[in-house]
């Protein structure tokens, strides 16, 4: 028996010995992704991996890094406690230089950590106001929701004739910036917010909130929530009686809003993306994503596709000029660049870390899809 | 017209919790199981009708069926692979509630990667309101909410008080040992007791399918909701359960008249808290004396 104890723990002792070695040697490189990978949220999830794993792919192809690029994901649930547990273990436990963020409310949360660590996060789907002013560290690759509110209010006052507004709105960051956005914006263009609705991010019964809308009898109710609840208050709207015109920002943009017969002619928002762009970074994006997914991706999917190149772009840069990839390091790297080459086009970046990118406004077909309308 | 509007979503809403209390309230009280799981059952029941009606393109009584089957296997199975294993053991109370709860979290998530983590809903003329007074409108499965309701609260009721099986089922919550003596097999009741719990979150299942829309997590709030149905109504009272639920659901519409709409939710708890605070027994429950 003693022997055999021996034998183990001299097993072990080499086991390790050879795992450190292994580990040692390596030169993968690891960064994380705070996503909503359970719950009523899981769906944006599941879209946002489809861009990071396809990015990942094309980063490790074409050798862009020493070694293999992998991304570690942390679910947060959409929530802003569960985010930061997730933040605190890849920033401490794991060491990621960078870390990929969603939501408003989970990236508000998380970004102390990031600024605290000097790791950069970026975020390419929550999109309240507030997340231009988040520090250095604090990176968006959408663009915020401000811009949205701008770019769609002139449309629906002056060329669909509404003047009168109720708001939906879910009481998070999100939808507190939404309201404050059309409280500010809308009686500049003549038009009034008669109502706001705000309703808590677990809620799934709206068929009283329909009632509550047909009161105020508006033009156009617009709809500031996010997840499976958007498709469950667009589906009881209209179950319900309420036949005006719907709105909604670029979280609008999932493929089970889409898909809704009821949210046909639906309006939203999202970033103008030049899929037909003869760049090759676009055009290998656009043919492998339909190749592998068999449909056009979304915003989102852009986004975060260009996250992960975006950390490869500049990690390349720095291991280039033979510095660490950290998130100083990458800090630096960004401001130096003028301009990056992302799927949809070439991008910069303003002052705030936040990209410049222009807005589209889309109409929903209830099949799947949407067209643009301006 | 808006109290009224209300007042008929309540129902309807109402309805729904009261059937699923009832199905809680009935395994609870007669096994003691504290079956979180079967926010889970509620899940199938509603994807497997849509899986038939919509994917397949069945007709809706084929769903139903396929509804049904599905959580009546579930019920069975839940029993006799999880909860008789811990009772041999002899397993704690917690331990039969962890079960459960690992139970519901696999089905979730089993549920999310078949069907995806989005919304889906089966459409239906049914959902849709016609104006049936200036400013109310109702939709044909409010009616079909409250039918369904009341008859199968009724179809229980003389079940339970007039078959022998179910007056022995509602022996098993007074006492297991006598039901023994008695020569009745307590794990067969207990099996049943599941089976028919389950069988109740159907017709909720199916209308919330039509009218609500379904999510893979949709079953943590039909949960949270029968237990507080069940406290409201008084532990081990069906009668209780169902008045419970429907308290709820008229609750959290009426919420709606005079309350900021974020108040909705809440003011479920706040009935909640308001029971146990001024009458912890529930509607019809009766004080535990020591």
């Amino acid at each position: 028996m003693p022997r055999l104890r021996n034998f183990i723990a001299q097993g072990l002792v080499l086991g390790g010995a050879l795992l450190g070695a292994f580990s040692a040697s390596a030169a993968d490189v690891k960064i994380g992704a705070v996503f909503p990978l359970s719950g009523p949220n899981a769906d944006y999830g599941d879209t946002f991996m489809l861009g990071t794993n396809l990015a990942v792919e094309h980063v490790n192809a074409d050798k862009m890094l020493s070694g293999t690029l992998s991304i570690i994901y942390e679910d947060s649930a959409a929530t802003p406690q569960r985010g930061v547990i997730a933040a605190n273990k890849l920033v401490n436990v794991d060491q990621v230089p960078y870390f990929l963020s969603a939501f408003t409310g989970v990236s508000k949360a998380v970004a102390p950590i990031s600024a605290r660590t000097k790791v950069v996060a970026i975020n390419g789907g929550g999109v309240g106001p507030d997340l231009a002013t988040l520090g250095d560290y604090f990176w968006n690759v959408i663009p915020l929701a401000d811009f949205e509110l701008k770019a769609i209010l002139p449309y629906l006052t002056k060329k669909k004739g509404a003047k009168k507004f109720v708001l939906i709105y879910v009481d998070d960051p999100l939808g507190e910036a939404m309201k404050k956005g059309l409280e500010q914006g809308l009686p500049a263009l003549g038009a009034q917010l008669a109502a706001a609705h705000s309703i808590p991010p677990t809620a799934q019964q709206f068929a009283s909130i329909a009632a509550r809308v047909r009161e105020v009898g508006p033009d156009l109710v617009y709809i500031a929530s996010y997840g499976l609840q958007q498709s469950q208050i667009i589906k009881q709207l209209r179950d319900n009686g309420v036949t005006q015109q719907l709105a909604g920002y670029s979280g609008m943009g999932l493929p089970a809003v889409l898909q809704l017969p009821e949210a046909k002619g639906l309006l939203y928002t999202t970033q103008r993306v030049n899929f037909g762009s003869d760049d090759p970074v676009t055009k290998r994006f656009i043919s492998d994503f339909k190749a592998k997914h068999k449909k056009e991706p979304s915003p989102y999917t852009v986004n975060y596709y260009n996250s992960v190149l975006l950390f490869a772009q500049l990690a390349a840069a720095l291991e280039k000029g033979k510095q660490p990839v950290t998130g100083e390091n990458l800090l630096k790297q960004r401001l130096a660049t003028k301009e990056f080459q992302f799927a949809g086009g070439k991008v910069s970046f303003e002052q705030n870390g936040t990209v410049v990118s222009p807005i589209q406004i889309n109409e929903v077909d209830g099949k799947g899809g949407s067209t643009v309308v301006e | 017209m808006l109290l009224l509007q209300l007042l008929i979503n309540g129902l309807q809403v109402g309805a729904i919790y009261a059937l699923t209390a009832v199905g809680f309230s009935l395994v609870f009280g007669s096994t003691k199981i504290f079956h979180v799981a079967h926010g889970a059952a509620f899940t199938i029941a509603g994807y497997i009708f849509y899986m038939l009606t919509v994917k397949a393109g069945a007709h809706w009584l084929v769903g139903l069926a396929g509804s049904t089957v599905a959580v009546l296997a579930f019920g069975v199975l839940i029993d006799r692979l999880v909860y008789a294993p811990i009772e041999r053991h002899e397993g704690s109370f917690f331990t039969v509630f962890v079960a459960s709860l690992g139970v519901a979290t696999i089905v979730q998530n089993l549920i999310g990667t078949m069907f995806g983590r989005g919304f889906v809903s089966v459409s239906t003329p049914l959902s849709k309101g016609v104006e049936v007074v200036q400013g109310v409108y109702v939709s044909p499965l409010v009616g079909i909410s409250v039918v369904c309701g009341i008859g199968c609260f009724l179809a229980l009721h003389l079940f339970l008080t007039r078959t022998h099986v179910g007056m022995a089922l509602r022996a098993l919550g007074e006492n297991r040992d006598l039901v023994r003596a008695y020569g009745l097999n307590p794990r067969n009741l207990s099996t049943l007791a599941l089976a028919l719990g389950s069988l109740l979150v159907v017709p909720g299942a199916v209308i919330a399918a039509a009218s609500s829309g379904l999510n893979p997590a949709i079953g943590a709030h039909v949960m949270l909701i029968s237990i507080a149905a069940t406290i409201v109504g008084g532990v081990g009272s069906l009668v209780g359960a169902a008045c419970g639920g429907l308290l709820l659901g008229m609750a959290e519409n009426l919420a709606h008249w005079g309350l900021a709409s974020q108040w909705s939710e809440a003011i479920t708890f706040v009935v909640l808290l308001l029971f146990i605070i001024f009458r912890p027994a529930g509607f019809f429950g009766s004080a535990i004396k020591t």
